[in-house]
């Protein structure tokens, strides 16, 4: 096998890997390198660049409240959605691998949310949780409760968000366990069932031990995935008022879309948002890192 | 006890699932009232405005920007797994010198999201000039990392080496094998991948959002979006909108849903 790899070291490798290299340098890293770039400029698209060093990177760490509100944001938002939706995820993994029936039914039925539009999903959310028209609202004073301004108040809009995290995520996070169910070996289960041990059991000691790769992808996955938060919050509060950036009191601006706004918003500084990029991609990359160190770590 | 268990698991998975579907029965059942009528009462029973909305938005661009949604998206989805595959091919059948770099870069570039470079990717655009078509939202999904990666680890696990190695035997050539021995093979892999970029760039917003300026260029959710601001906000019409171009890729999903959930998942699951 080895004699056959060695003739055709010649052009063809590159050929078949060239496509994806030169496209990679062309529509990904050549963009960050001059975003990266850009991030020493004061600058709004259109007018005279100006050089002004490490000034953008100052401003964003000393002056600049509203970058530190929205990592803040961010963070919240990610850190109350995800981990509810991964242990759904595998809660519900758990309960229907043993299903004979409705097993694949089910899990279609829960990916649905997840190949959905976000313009669909901030439009549907923002009828149900609206304060004055919003389904929820009718329903929680039919009841006899007081209508409870979700989208409009700054305590509940993250919260909002968060569950739309969670209905979005939890079936993908599902169909992920349940493959990694599958994928277990039928004999260790049946071991533990000659044992005596409970399906609790089972599952604190054998599934999620197991399952532990299938948990490191979706836990680093989805807190890379947290810090892009843009299509969500944005959609759900564009039809609202228009001029609104950032939901009420800005509780739900996230990093993406501070950084979406200083670029292309009303007011353009293409050079600052630039800076706000690369600091929100060095942050993906240390939780990535990090992430990745302490979920293997943890092992030995 | 064991049946009163059974059944105690059977109506949380009935709400759950419930919880899921909503939201679309919302969607559906919202398009076709008169959008004044939408907050009068809970829709849950479908009125019978539906044509009334579909009218609507057939008299503005909606045929244009589904036309385009189509366009970027069938684009995108044909170069960016041709793209994966050859990757995937090339990584699995030869041995190079910087081979073990390559796969660890791929790797890389799957955690790095795309907007991270949108500034960058916006100015490259306008000096190349088309900034104002269709090909920024298409080529940002070409060189797509967790696509490569996805590839190459299922090249990997369904294409036996040897048959490559009887068709070289066989004196083919490189793209030949390729193209008739390699691209049957693993045909699953192709059609899982390709649902999979399709919805990427359908579902796509924050791409368009920056580069859409006039409506000839209008995909579905900025389109849906401009219904909003244009005259009063339609919502029905929005809805309707919505609902047409969400059911189509529920019916594909849905028909192709076992093979498709089982291959995003066998990819990631590995890694």
């Amino acid at each position: 096998m080895k004699k056959t790899h060695n003739k055709y070291k010649g052009a063809w490798p590159s050929a078949f890997l060239a496509p994806f290299c030169v496209c990679f340098f062309l529509f990904n890293l050549f963009p960050i390198l001059y975003s990266f770039y850009m991030s020493f400029l004061d600058w709004n698209g259109y007018g005279e660049k100006t050089s002004i060093g490490f000034q953008n990177y100052i401003e964003i760490f000393t002056k600049d409240d509203l970058f530190w509100k929205s990592l803040l944001n961010t963070v919240k938002i990610g850190v109350i959605g995800f981990p509810i939706a991964i242990i759904l995820g595998l809660v519900f993994a758990a309960i229907i691998c043993n299903l004979v029936h409705c097993k694949n039914l089910l899990q279609t039925v829960n990916f649905l949310p997840y190949i959905t539009t976000p313009v669909a999903i901030g439009m549907i959310f923002t009828f149900i949780f609206e304060k004055h028209v919003g389904f929820l609202n009718k329903l929680i004073t039919a009841l006899g409760g007081e209508a409870i301004n979700f989208t409009g108040s700054p305590k509940w809009a993250p919260l909002v968000i968060a569950f739309m995290i969670i209905w979005k995520c939890t079936g993908y996070y599902m169909a992920m366990y349940l493959a990694g169910i599958t994928s277990v070996s039928e004999d260790v289960y049946e071991a533990a069932r000659i044992d005596g041990a409970s399906r609790v059991q089972t599952f604190f000691k054998i599934t999620i031990p197991l399952l532990k790769p299938v948990t490191t992808f979706l836990v680093i996955t989805s807190a890379i995935y947290a810090f892009q938060l843009f299509d969500e919050p944005n959609l759900l509060f564009t039809n609202q008022s228009a001029t609104t950036v950032g939901g009420p009191g800005q509780s739900c601006l996230t990093m993406v879309w501070n950084f979406y706004n200083q670029a292309f918003g009303a007011n353009p500084r293409l050079g600052y948002a630039s800076a706000l990029s690369c600091v929100l991609f060095i942050i993906i990359v240390l939780v990535s890192v990090v992430g990745l160190r302490v979920m293997n770590g943890k092992e030995d | 006890m064991k049946k009163v268990k059974g059944i105690l698991t059977g109506i949380l998975l009935t709400v759950v699932s419930l919880i899921s579907l909503v939201p679309f029965w919302f969607m559906f059942s919202m398009s076709t009232y008169k959008s004044e009528m939408i907050f009068q009462g809970v829709p849950i029973v479908p009125s019978d405005y539906f044509l009334e909305n579909l009218r609507t938005i057939f008299a503005s661009n909606f045929v244009q920007s589904y036309g385009n949604s189509l366009f970027v998206s069938a684009v995108s989805m044909v170069v960016t797994v041709l793209i994966c595959a050859m990757v995937g091919y090339g990584m699995n059948v030869y041995n190079f010198k910087f081979k073990k770099a390559l796969s660890i870069f791929i790797m890389m570039t799957m955690m790095v999201p795309s907007q991270i470079g949108i500034i960058g990717y916006m100015i490259e655009m306008r000096n190349i000039g088309i900034n104002q078509t269709l090909w920024p939202m298409i080529f940002t999904w070409f060189a797509n990392g967790f696509g490569a990666y996805w590839m190459i680890s299922f090249i990997q696990s369904s294409l036996p080496i040897e048959l490559v190695e009887s068709a070289r035997i066989d004196g083919a050539s490189e793209v030949k094998i390729f193209r008739s021995v390699v691209l049957p093979c693993i045909k699953p892999g192709l059609l899982t991948l390709c649902l999979l970029v399709f919805l990427w760039s359908w579902n796509n917003y924050m791409i368009p959002l920056v580069f859409v300026n006039k409506q000839e260029n209008y995909t579905i959710p900025i389109f849906i979006k401009s219904l909003a601001s244009a005259y009063r906000t339609d919502y029905g019409a929005q809805l309707a909108g919505l609902t047409l171009a969400t059911i189509p890729l529920l019916i594909l999903f849905i028909i192709g849903s076992k093979n498709f959930i089982k291959g995003l998942t066998a990819g990631a699951v590995k890694g």
